[in-house]
């Protein structure tokens, strides 16, 4: 160990400039523009689902659609507040009503768990989805991923669910926009999934350096 | 009434009031983003009995204390770009320094709970006496073995202490047979009167 006033002299020599972090909110907002963009490229060049207008008047799919879309949208919000140092944790409440409001519209999906397909879907209809999927989440986490990093070092656990949460609210209503097919239930859990698997790996992988570089001579 | 003006004599930044603190700290990091190295060297010594302060809540060993002010300083440096110097610096640095000692106190008892504790009464040393039981004796016991007579405390020390069979401490001491057994059994009525505290006979 070297002692502690060598240690500021090496970080004050090597100190270069850094630019400050936007405000969290302005930075989440440009986020959202990334993935607003994102859905308009897909709109764009896969068009809406048949029938969008129709399913919209009903007050279950509205519902659903609005959950999904303002849980992406706060949950945003969220991990970007959550992500720097001494800003409270009450933030990440912030996107549980919504996401309330979407499990509520969505709990009649867990009857026919695991069919995405409805019947009468057109062939091919399932690699249109999956790329939709693919397009939407992975884009957005890798921008999340880049965005959030500097938590990395300070405290991830929150900070990835957050963003996991918002990943698979856009998704959804991706998936709604533009697939006559409901999944939210699949997403919610795959990308939900994919964030505690990425915190116990880390925790997995924290526990083994430590051990392996802790053990006694 | 009006209270007399009253001078203070103000030593060093440890006495300034906590919010004056707070603000040189806040101005000396925002100084620190820009690329300022001697403000960013004032601002962590300035910071670091504070940290050690918070550090030794957790640890008590002064060199684990020490480790946990590296570390904060090691996670302070690395996301110093995280703070926003129009926010107060107390809340910012003290929940890095949180962080950083929950981590480090996790991580302990998850090692302290692969090591096994050893008592010092446990403790053992290469002196092969030292392993003896009922050690509160041993001194007793030498002291008595000291007022024996020369050659019955031979004896007792060849055929009891040592092990030895009559005839091996025979050929070991120069004694006979029967002198050591003579011997032996004197010592030990000798021994037995001094620890039941009656007089040599």
């Amino acid at each position: 160990m070297i002692p502690t006033d060598d240690l500021i002299s090496a970080l004050a020599a090597n100190l270069r400039p850094v630019r400050r972090l936007r405000p969290p909110l302005l930075r989440a907002t440009g986020f959202l523009l990334l993935a607003a963009l994102i859905l308009t490229m897909i709109a764009t060049a896969h068009g809406w689902r048949p029938g969008l207008l129709v399913r919209l008047a009903e007050i279950r799919f509205a519902l659903s659609l609005t959950g999904a879309v303002f849980t992406g949208i706060l949950a945003a919000f969220a991990a970007f507040v959550v992500s720097l140092p001494g800003r409270s944790r009450h933030w990440l409440w912030l996107p549980l009503p919504s996401l309330a409001l979407w499990l509520f519209s969505i709990g009649y999906q867990c009857l026919n768990f695991w069919t995405p397909l409805v019947p009468g879907a057109p062939p091919g209809e399932m690699a249109s989805c999956i790329a939709t999927l693919v397009l939407t989440s992975l884009p957005l986490s890798l921008a999340l991923a880049l965005m959030l990093r500097h938590a990395a070092l300070f405290d991830p656990a929150p900070v990835i669910l957050a963003a996991s949460l918002s990943v698979a609210g856009i998704t959804a209503a991706a998936l709604t926009l533009f697939h006559p097919l409901d999944a939210s239930i699949e997403i919610l859990m795959f990308n939900l999934g994919t964030g505690s698997l990425i915190v116990l790996s880390g925790g997995a992988i924290s526990l083994f350096v430590s051990n392996a570089s802790e053990k006694p001579q | 009434m009006t209270t007399p003006p009253a001078l203070k004599l103000v030593r060093g930044e440890a006495a300034l009031p906590p919010q004056v603190q707070e603000l040189d700290w806040s101005i000396l990091m925002a100084r620190a983003q820009d690329g300022d190295a001697n403000a960013y060297r004032r601002l962590l010594e300035s910071i670091a009995p504070y940290l050690r302060a918070h550090a030794v809540r957790c640890h008590r060993n002064p060199s684990d204390v020490e480790d946990a002010v590296q570390d904060i300083l090691l996670t302070l440096h690395a996301v110093r770009a995280t703070y926003d110097p129009a926010r107060p610096f107390g809340p910012w640095l003290t929940a890095i320094a949180k962080r950083r000692l929950i981590d480090r106190l996790r991580r302990q008892g998850r090692r302290r709970a692969l090591e096994t504790e050893s008592d010092p009464i446990h403790e053992t040393f290469a002196d092969r006496s030292a392993n003896l039981e009922h050690m509160t004796h041993i001194h007793d016991i030498a002291a008595a073995l000291d007022r024996l007579p020369p050659g019955q405390r031979e004896a007792l020390r060849l055929t009891k202490i040592e092990g030895l069979s009559l005839k091996e401490a025979s050929a070991a001491s120069g004694m006979s047979v029967a002198a050591l057994k003579v011997a032996t059994h004197r010592a030990i009525r000798r021994l037995r009167s001094f620890f039941s505290g009656g007089s040599e006979t």
